[in-house]
């Protein structure tokens, strides 16, 4: 029976995309219930009277003459100097990532294109140091950055970031390198190219989407970092994250959550941003095909 | 102009030996052809000449110059891989183009020589082609118009044609024995497939387990091989082999009785070919056993009889045809017989 048989498929479809849809309203509702009650006043969005405060902007009304206000990004970025963090963090990205790619691409390819053993135990290695828990490595390096007087600066954030995430991106990276043929170097090598060059002109340009979807992995690292950077920077060089932290540290003072609430949107906004500009890269199997006979 | 002389040439890892001991003078404008199972070292002769792989021991000279030290890019060779090694994010056009840029070549000359190198190989439509849209063949012919553009003195071809289809890999065959003839260029080509080596060389090495069994053309090998090895990899079918004992000119064993034969003594194999032989009538040949199989090939009926364990097969009339189990009679005259010594292996009639 051709109706049946067209029919239950139908119904099936039609679950799976009900079970989609709810699924994708559970996972986006914090974001989007945190971005709403950005523009509020605490009173409503941490209403004990009645939750749907939060939703009518009662005292958001009675306080600010608007259901919106935007108090909480004024009072983060301008009064507290939330712009002071997120240029921290900037640069803490900016050279973590430059610093732990280009670490990671030459030895990465170097690794796999080894015929030595210690490649193998060298990777492995590289494995139990990321396998430990970044605050372990912290409080190793505190003495040592107090005697020296580098604690609390940026560089030194950026140092230990690196280290920690400098074994993920050699493991990452050297895998990509595995997955082009040996062929295509010794081709260019023949071709005309020393090891280097052949490096820069055939490798690098098929790898990019490894290089990518790596150095995103390791820009997220660094941009979500607590445990070091807030160990490791003074109040002046605070990064996103740990001020953040800082404003919720503080709630004597009212309406300092609500500066938390703002610097929390304005964190996760860019990570939105940039996965989209990627998510072609991250996705993309721009190699396969092309490099295989 | 390129002579290329290996002198002593050895490849070790730790104790496993990849190449042993290879002395050869590859003359220029040769074709030559190493030809042998997979794992019998003739990849890695062929990328240690290409400076891909370090020698252990010996030297290789190329043009008169010792090259062991050399990178790749200065001991001007051209390579084809196995795989093509394209470079997947340039065009047709950028690939073929690759060599002549990496070395500086006077740009005003690249437009020229890449559209020359793309006629000769039929590639004129699809420079401006990704290499992930195309299909094998033409694939494996950018491959080649990339080696031949910057006009090198050497090349080196490893199993360019192994990843093409049966009908493709006969026209591209074709194609690489033009070109070759027309480039004349010393070519050193790696196969396993014995007819890539019997169509294409001018000299074949026959190598096993990293030693050379035979060097010569392809007559001499096909003809004459200088032990079992090459005697049972070369040919299609590989030539019939027979344990048995020779005294006194007489070979035998069960089945089988061969007289005439005027060298060697005590326990010998001997082979044959399966197109020297013939069908006798009934009883006047020298092998008579039951057929064990029969195969119609079209062209001929080959017919196959257990001497021993071997299995023996004679090449008979396409409209030769009898029953499995029947009954026949071989002629194998001392003259298309090939006698080897059964404990080396080595020829011993010569």
């Amino acid at each position: 029976m051709a109706s049946q048989a067209q029919k239950r498929p139908a119904a099936l479809q039609v679950i799976l995309i009900a079970i989609l849809v709810i699924w994708m309203i559970a996972a986006a509702f914090p974001f989007f219930w945190t971005l709403w009650g950005s523009f509020k006043v605490e009173g409503d969005f941490f209403s004990l009277a009645d939750w749907t405060n939060v939703l009518t902007g009662e005292m958001t009304t009675r306080e600010t003459g608007d259901a919106f206000t935007t108090e909480g990004y004024s009072g983060a970025w301008v009064q507290e100097e939330f712009w002071k963090a997120a240029w921290n963090s900037t640069l803490v990205c900016l050279f973590v990532v430059t610093i732990s790619l280009t670490l990671g691409t030459l030895g990465g390819y170097a690794l796999a294109r080894s015929t030595y053993r210690y490649a193998f135990w060298f990777l492995l290695i590289a494995l139990i140091f990321r396998a430990m828990p970044p605050i372990t490595l912290v409080s190793g390096y505190l003495p040592v950055f107090f005697q020296w007087n580098i604690w609390g600066h940026l560089p030194t954030a950026i140092i230990v970031l690196v280290a920690i995430n400098q074994p993920f991106t050699l493991w990452m990276l050297h895998s990509f390198f595995k997955n082009i043929p040996q062929d295509l170097d010794e081709s260019a090598m023949v071709d005309g190219c020393t090891r280097f060059q052949a490096f820069r002109h055939v490798i690098i340009p098929v790898m990019w989407p490894g290089i990518i979807t790596t150095g995103l992995f390791s820009f997220l690292l660094a941009y979500n970092d607590f445990a070091v950077t807030a160990m490791i920077l003074d109040k002046e060089n605070q990064t996103m994250v740990p001020k953040i932290a800082s404003f919720l540290g503080t709630t004597q003072t009212k309406g300092n959550v609500m500066f938390a609430v703002a610097a929390v949107v304005s964190t996760t906004a860019p990570l939105f941003l940039l996965i989209m500009v990627f998510q072609r890269q991250i996705v993309s199997g721009l190699t396969a095909g092309a490099v295989k006979g | 102009m390129a002579e290329i002389q290996l002198r002593n040439v050895n490849k070790r890892w730790g104790s496993f030996i990849g190449v042993d001991n290879f002395n050869l003078t590859i003359a220029d404008k040769e074709f030559l052809v190493l030809l042998g199972p997979s794992g019998c070292g003739k990849t890695t002769t062929m990328r240690m000449i290409a400076g891909l792989e370090d020698v252990t021991d010996g030297e290789i000279v190329i043009d008169g110059k010792v090259v062991n030290n050399l990178d790749p890019k200065d001991r001007d060779v051209a390579m084809v891989f196995q795989s093509y090694a394209l470079y997947p994010n340039m065009n047709v056009y950028e690939n073929i183009r690759f060599p002549l840029k990496v070395r500086g070549v006077d740009p005003a000359t690249h437009d020229e020589r890449v559209r020359r190198a793309s006629a000769m190989v039929e590639l004129d439509d699809f420079l401006h082609r990704k290499p992930a849209e195309l299909s094998g063949g033409q694939r494996q012919r950018v491959a080649l118009a990339r080696a031949i553009v910057r006009e090198p003195n050497v090349f080196l071809m490893d199993e360019p044609l192994s990843n093409l289809d049966a009908k493709l890999r006969v026209s591209t065959r074709a194609q690489i024995k033009n070109l070759s003839h027309e480039l004349a260029v010393t070519t050193i080509y790696v196969t396993h497939d014995q007819i890539e080596a019997m169509t294409l060389a001018d000299r074949v090495v026959v190598m096993e387990k990293g030693v050379v069994q035979q060097v010569g053309s392809p007559t001499e090998i096909y003809d004459r091989p200088a032990n079992l090895f090459v005697a049972s990899f070369i040919g299609n079918p590989a030539m019939n082999l027979i344990d048995g004992d020779l005294c006194d000119g007489v070979f035998e064993t069960r089945n089988t009785r061969i007289t005439g034969l005027n060298t060697g003594h005590g326990k010998t194999t001997l082979g044959f070919r399966a197109e020297d032989a013939s069908l006798a009538r009934d009883g006047e040949g020298q092998i008579s056993a039951p057929i064990y199989t029969l195969e119609l090939l079209g062209d001929a009926t080959m017919i196959s009889v257990r001497i021993g364990t071997s299995l023996v097969a004679v090449k008979a009339d396409k409209s030769f045809r009898a029953e499995i189990g029947d009954l026949v009679s071989i002629h194998v005259t001392p003259e298309i017989c090939h006698l080897f010594s059964t404990e080396t292996g080595q020829r011993i009639d010569d």
